[in-house]
């Protein structure tokens, strides 16, 4: 249970995948200016950081692992990603409407998203178990959203800033991203003493 | 020891070429026949409506884009006639489709409200730059003695989807018999000359946009509004407004009664669209006195109500 517990908060805060890993840049630049659209990307990317890891981590060790395919984990997952992604939406356009409207766009926009990918393999790489990577996938989401929640806040704050001209507009969004990022290396030596 | 050598090598590359594969194949058959349960009963009305509309994406009609368009018609737009690309004959065809009562629908046309030709303006500078008006626009508002005047570089032409600008003697005309009025060319002018304007054949503009006062006007160009409001004292309808040292007419309140054109000193005052070149391959405009005040009665309301 606390070994969860660790993978989860680690994934969360101190492996934040956008702002220690810097996986899922784009979307955490391109949604972070209203807390609207953050909260309907964050939804989209934990919904599919989960389903994903659900889908691949038994094809790796049931298809490719056998025949010692690893190698083609790339393209597999992909494949199958964006397979299982397609097949999600049709059924949640019959079915489920209105998460299908809450998730709206970005569902499809996030699914080839190195984020999405990088968690799939992550989890392979660090040879977690079915449990442990499906722990690690939502705290990943998790960490999404909290990092683009935080960030849409700082960047309202930016908005009203008075800012020197020719550091308008992005240059000064990816000067705070860095600086949001730095923040959270603090969580570094958290982890640790956390549960113990 | 070849032979087996082969073998393995075969194997390898089959191997995975049959997995790959056999996942791709599972899941597009998992895919389709979620097509299949899934379905959605298709929108017949939107396609129907969808389909009438001409799917230029202009955006003239104030939505995103056609099918933004057909939606909204669809969920109650009251407004069938809001497309001037597919004109009476969309407008009509909606209406039938939403059963709504035949919509009021105005022909409408682009307009350049310039006349400043080569022969009746000169140039400030010899512009070298990229052929196109923005850029020009930047570098002291273009070549032009006239600042305010088209330069001909022809940035209208460009995002025409119809062909229906022409480049001559130095200023856009517009044939009118290609416009549908999209409104594209009205974005592209750097010079916010051209307009869109209700499609009367003997139409009466003051076609220029200058803000300068008389003396520095008639310095600069030869045809443009010097603001001596004879037009705007003459007019009997009140159709013809002082905006600062310039004349407007607006076209829903004129009534072709054409006494503006007679009292203009300069000629800023023009009647009639432009149709193309004529045989002597100068602008031929439709002056036709004679036309009928509106030009619109066989369908919908007079001009004035949009």
């Amino acid at each position: 249970m606390k070994e969860m517990l660790i993978i989860l908060f680690s994934a969360i805060l101190v492996d934040n995948f956008v702002l220690s890993k810097f996986l899922g840049i784009c979307p955490f630049l391109g949604v972070s200016k209203n807390l609207k659209t953050a909260m309907g990307m964050s939804m989209a990317v934990i919904f599919v950081m989960v389903l994903a890891t659900a889908i691949t981590w038994p094809v790796f060790y049931l298809l490719l692992a056998p025949y010692d395919l690893g190698y083609l984990q790339t393209v597999i997952f992909i494949l199958v990603i964006a397979a299982l992604v397609q097949l999600i939406e049709t059924f949640l356009k019959k079915a489920l409407p209105p998460l299908y409207q809450a998730l709206g766009i970005y569902l499809p926009l996030i699914t080839t998203n190195c984020a999405i990918l990088g968690v799939a393999i992550l989890n392979i790489d660090q040879a977690y178990g079915f449990g442990e990577s499906m722990i690690n996938s939502l705290g990943a989401g998790l960490g999404f959203m909290l990092a683009l929640f935080l960030f849409s806040g700082v960047r309202s704050k930016v908005d009203h800033a008075d800012v020197p001209r020719f550091f308008k507009g992005l240059p000064i969004t990816l000067v705070s991203a860095a600086l949001v990022s730095i923040a959270f290396f603090g969580f570094k030596g958290l982890i640790e003493n956390l549960f113990s | 020891m070849y032979l087996i050598a082969m073998s393995l090598n075969l194997q390898s590359i089959l191997v995975p070429t049959a997995i790959g594969g056999g996942i791709a194949l599972i899941l597009g058959i998992i895919l389709v026949v979620a097509a299949r349960i899934f379905a959605l009963p298709a929108d017949e009305k939107l396609e129907e409506i969808r389909a009438a509309l001409p799917g230029v994406n202009c955006g003239a009609c104030g939505y995103s884009g056609c099918d933004a368009y057909a939606m909204a018609l669809r969920d109650g737009e009251p407004n069938a006639a809001k497309c001037p690309v597919g004109g009476k004959e969309t407008a009509m065809e909606l209406a039938a489709i939403l059963g709504l009562s035949p919509p009021s629908f105005i022909p409408q046309v682009a307009y350049v409200f310039c006349q400043g030709t080569t022969d009746h303006t000169s140039k400030r500078y010899d512009y070298q730059g990229i052929t196109s008006c923005a850029s020009a626009q930047g570098l002291f508002s273009g070549p032009n003695s006239c600042t305010f005047g088209c330069m001909g570089f022809g940035d209208c032409v460009a995002v025409c989807p119809y062909d229906a600008i022409t480049i001559s003697d130095g200023i856009a005309h517009i044939n009118t018999e290609r416009c549908k009025a999209c409104g594209l060319c009205v974005a592209a002018c750097p010079k916010e000359l051209i307009q869109i304007i209700p499609r009367h054949y003997n139409a009466y503009t003051v076609s220029c946009r200058n803000k300068w006062p008389g003396a520095q006007t008639r310095k600069n160009c030869k045809v443009g509004c010097i603001g001596c409001s004879r037009c705007y004292k003459v007019c009997p309808s009140g159709a013809i407004t002082m905006d600062g040292p310039l004349a407007v007419i607006d076209q829903n309140l004129c009534t072709h009664c054409n006494k503006c054109l007679e009292v203009c000193p300069t000629h800023a005052i023009q009647r009639g669209l432009f149709l193309g070149e004529g045989p002597d391959g100068k602008p031929m405009r439709s002056k036709k006195p004679d036309d009928p005040v509106s030009p619109t009665p066989a369908f919908g309301s007079p001009a004035g109500a949009n």
